[in-house]
């Protein structure tokens, strides 16, 4: 139906990127026909607020999420909903959540939200899901059906046994680099779960699942990376068209394993490095990625941001939103059969700031 | 005497891509598809100066763009024909030469294109088109005989594009350097600071952060990093109305609205700043840093010109980009600005520093062309 | 003359004495020992470095620099000094951790030779051993 359009939309979005501009007044120029089972939704991720002491948070990540929030009630048309893809928190607090909470109630929209770590290991998800409700649930959307999976469980006797208090156990999971981590997971009880949703689902449907974890194993240092992937890529492989959209990473990422494309959300708190620029181990950062522009400290939004997607092909087109850049356009290929950046992803269109060392 | 020889360096390099400038800035960049020269430049300040390029006969570039006051009109917006005003603080043309874009929102690329918009908005020249322009310069004698001499072209062929080469290559003379700040960073003079100024410069590189965008570099200074930042300014004026303004704005652009006009007649859509260019959500109330050299001359501040001494803009920032630190901050607020916890001597000092950045004879720059350039 | 000779000949045989039953020795010979030793406590500096790296330096508002470094990452000491426009000059690695401390850790910097800020150095540079020097790359 929209093949049609969609390169329309791609070739007007890619004129007006390379103007250094924001396809928002030509989003409307996406959707086909049938306009009614067309649709755009927004997606942020990773606010990471930090309660300091009394009323105080850190400034620098609270700018962040509202920044998100003031930007994303701009876009025009309207998103359907917008995801919200975890780690509203940094240590768990529940002064952490309800503050970003508030912020983020500043959306004109429904949203998602997918638990992250950061808001898990403190007090086992409790306070998330007493305001948020469940952390694992499936909806269906004008064709699509959406899943959301609670990706960073780990194995019991680290969750449960191995720390003196919440916010020991919080903390340890916290640091990024932490020898003494332990690997994220779906789980057997949420991975039977998905088997019987999903069973429940034509295989010609476009379904998209959100994690806060890469569902695919980038680098185990830092958790990039979730243990049962490939059981959970498993249980997605008859469907014809599927996506998954995860946080976690704070940087611009996208694979295609099989039938499944991955994407990435950047963070409104800070960037990532890219694993690849820790030279005493191995990664897996994939090879289709062009990566996001290196940051300039000063500018505390650089390489930042978030994202709006739209689902006309069924398949997933990521519009990145980046303060200080460039904004840019991941967007399904049907000839190259996964995602593509739509003007940096032949090496000779790159440039210097993607250059990762 | 040294700005003298600075403008001797300034004839002397007219036949390379780039000419020699004083202390403390790099060569001004010239373009390959407009060379300066004497003939071109010294059209380029009578067109400059000339009022008959407005509707009412008495507003030129130099009405808003005064020699004697920096290039600027020290108004808090400018006034254009039968008294108009718009919504925008006039910069200076001093330094213009070395802008990556033009205007407040960066909306034209180059000193060429920038000149072709005044005179034909309706609150500043006012005419309808550049034809009336056109015919005033086919009808001029000494005009025709300098068009001809500088563009090889009969009065029938002078076009608007003529015009504003000839406009932008005088603009290009225009630079001023060697400030006290310049004789003390790249001179080598240790006495052309004073203690306060000195403490200032140790403000502005650290605490104040200013550096980051107003750039000093090793071997040159522009006090500018020419990109575009929300830092608060004018965010009052349209907090709360964000939304309708941009979706209005955009839905009259896609019905072919003039951005030239729509920001300068339309308070609300000036505010939107660099995003009425480009339609990018992250530009909303971004406007381009301007060079602060010469700023102790070029007051009021900011692109509505609302702030009215530095002591105002210095206040400004260390509240993280609010007149007030009770104020509301913007929520597309810039990444770069947030309180800066300055003492009242540390506020004044960088006060003092931002007065050592005038350049002599700034008074002496603005003679008018043929006595420079004889 | 023969006397001064023989004097040299024998503090030449003392010297070579002493080296070799590894008694006390010249400052231009050193053991397995040593450079072991040596290495640890490199090491024990590059611990301590990483520990403040990762919340144990003084920050004001709680923020840590392992939480956009982990691992060092994308710190880059192999480049330093080069320019940095956030100060407006060529600057040094300490230069710019200080810049750090003051600006997302909104704390007070640390002196040039203070103790941690060898300790930071240590362990950024650790992290990224093997890696060619190239001084002013962006």
């Amino acid at each position: 139906m929209s093949n049609y359009n969609r390169r329309r939309f791609l070739k007007a979005g890619g004129a007006l990127l390379a103007a250094g501009t924001l396809p928002i007044s030509l989003v409307e120029l996406a959707f086909g026909k049938d306009r009614k089972q067309n649709f755009t939704f927004a997606y942020v991720s990773d606010s990471h607020i930090t309660h300091v002491r009394g009323k105080q948070f850190v400034r620098n990540w609270d700018r962040g999420l509202i920044r998100a929030v003031a930007e994303t009630n701009l876009l025009d048309p309207k998103p359907d909903f917008i995801f919200y893809g975890g780690d509203i928190a940094q240590l768990g607090k529940p002064e952490e959540i309800d503050h970003g909470l508030e912020i983020l109630s500043g959306l004109h929209g429904d949203v998602h939200y997918v638990m992250g770590e950061h808001d898990y290991y403190l007090d086992l998800g409790e306070h998330w899901r007493k305001r948020l409700g469940p952390d694992h649930y499936s909806f269906n959307h004008k064709g699509v059906h959406f899943v959301v999976l609670n990706s960073i469980l780990t194995f019991d006797d680290w969750m449960y046994d191995k720390w003196s208090s919440g916010e020991e156990r919080m903390g340890q999971m916290a640091r990024l680099d932490n020898p003494q981590g332990s690997p994220f997971m779906v789980g057997e009880q949420q991975r039977a779960w998905l088997k019987k949703d999903l069973d429940a689902v034509s295989k010609d449907t476009p379904v998209v699942v959100f994690s806060h974890s890469p569902l695919q194993k980038i680098y185990q240092g830092w958790n990039f990376w979730t243990d049962d992937a490939e059981q959970v890529q498993a249980l997605l492989k008859p469907f014809d068209k599927v996506t998954v959209l995860y946080g976690h990473v704070h940087q611009i990422q996208y694979n295609q394993i099989d039938n499944i494309s991955f994407h990435a959300a950047m963070a409104t708190a800070w960037p990532w490095p890219y694993p690849s620029s820790y030279r005493q181990q191995a990664a897996h950062v994939p090879k289709l990625t062009v990566d996001m522009n290196r940051a300039d400290p000063f500018f505390e939004r650089d390489a930042t941001g978030w994202q709006f997607i739209n689902l006309d092909t069924g398949n997933v087109d990521v519009s990145y939103v980046l303060p200080d850049n460039s904004n840019r356009v991941v967007a399904w290929s049907d000839a190259a059969g996964h995602p593509v950046d739509t003007r940096y992803q032949a090496e000779a269109d790159r440039i210097p700031p993607q250059t990762h060392y | 005497m040294i700005r003298k020889l600075s403008l001797v360096c300034v004839l002397a390099g007219f036949t390379t891509g780039a000419i020699a400038a004083p202390l403390g800035l790099p060569p001004v960049p010239i373009p390959a598809d407009n060379p300066q020269s004497a003939e071109k430049i010294s059209l380029g300040d009578r067109l400059f100066n000339d009022t008959r390029f407005s509707a009412d006969g008495k507003v030129s570039c130099a009405t808003c763009h005064d020699p004697d006051k920096a290039f600027t009109d020290n108004l808090q917006v400018s006034k254009g024909f039968r008294g108009q005003t718009g919504t925008r603080n006039a910069p200076t043309v001093i330094n213009s030469a070395y802008m990556k874009t033009t205007f407040w929102d960066g909306r034209e690329p180059d000193l060429e294109g920038q000149s072709k918009q005044p005179p034909i908005n309706p609150v500043e020249g006012g005419l309808p088109d550049h034809a009336p322009i056109l015919a005033v310069i086919r009808k001029d004698p000494g005009y025709v005989q300098s068009f001809q001499a500088v563009f090889s072209v009969p009065a029938s062929g002078i076009t608007m594009d003529h015009v504003a080469k000839a406009i932008a290559s005088f603009e290009r003379t225009i630079v001023a350097g060697d400030s006290p700040f310049d004789r003390y960073y790249y001179g080598g003079d240790t006495t052309a600071l004073s203690e306060a100024e000195l403490r200032g410069l140790q403000v502005f590189v650290g605490q104040g952060r200013c550096v980051s965008c107003h750039r000093i570099e090793q071997t040159q200074a522009l006090f500018t990093d020419n990109r575009f930042h929300n830092i608060g300014v004018g965010f009052g004026k349209i907090r709360g109305k964000e939304q309708e303004t941009a979706a209005q704005f955009l839905q009259s652009k896609r019905e072919g609205a003039n951005v030239d006009i729509a920001v300068l007649t339309r308070e609300n859509v000036s505010e939107l700043g660099r995003f009425a260019v480009t339609d990018n959500v992250t530009e909303v109330g971004a406007f381009k840093t301007p060079t602060l050299r010469n700023i102790d001359k070029t007051a009021p501040y900011m692109h509505d010109g609302s702030l009215g001494t530095l002591e105002d803009v210095v206040d400004f920032y260390n509240n993280g980009g609010r007149v007030k630190d009770s104020d509301p901050v913007s929520g597309f607020l810039s990444g770069g600005i947030r309180p800066l916890d300055l003492t009242a001597e540390q506020k004044s000092d960088l006060v003092a520093f931002m007065q050592a950045l005038t350049s002599p004879g700034l008074d002496q720059l603005a003679r008018t062309g043929e006595s420079n350039h004889e | 003359m023969p006397y001064k000779n023989s004097l040299k000949i024998i503090s030449r045989m003392v010297l070579a004495a002493c080296v070799g039953t590894s008694m006390p020795v010249l400052s231009d010979k050193f053991s397995q020992e040593d450079l072991d030793r040596w290495q640890q406590e490199f090491q024990s500096v590059v611990e301590r470095g990483e520990n403040l790296f990762h919340g144990g330096l003084q920050s004001r508002n709680t923020v840590s620099c392992d939480q956009c470094h982990p691992n060092g990452a994308n710190t880059h000491p192999e480049t330093y000094p080069k320019f940095q426009q956030q100060l407006g000059r060529v600057a040094a690695l300490r230069d710019m951790i200080n810049w750090c401390i003051q600006n997302p850790l909104e704390s007070d910097p640390l002196g040039l030779d203070d103790p941690d800020m060898i300790a930071l150095e240590a362990y950024i540079t650790q992290e990224r051993r093997g890696v060619e020097l190239t001084p002013g790359r962006h």
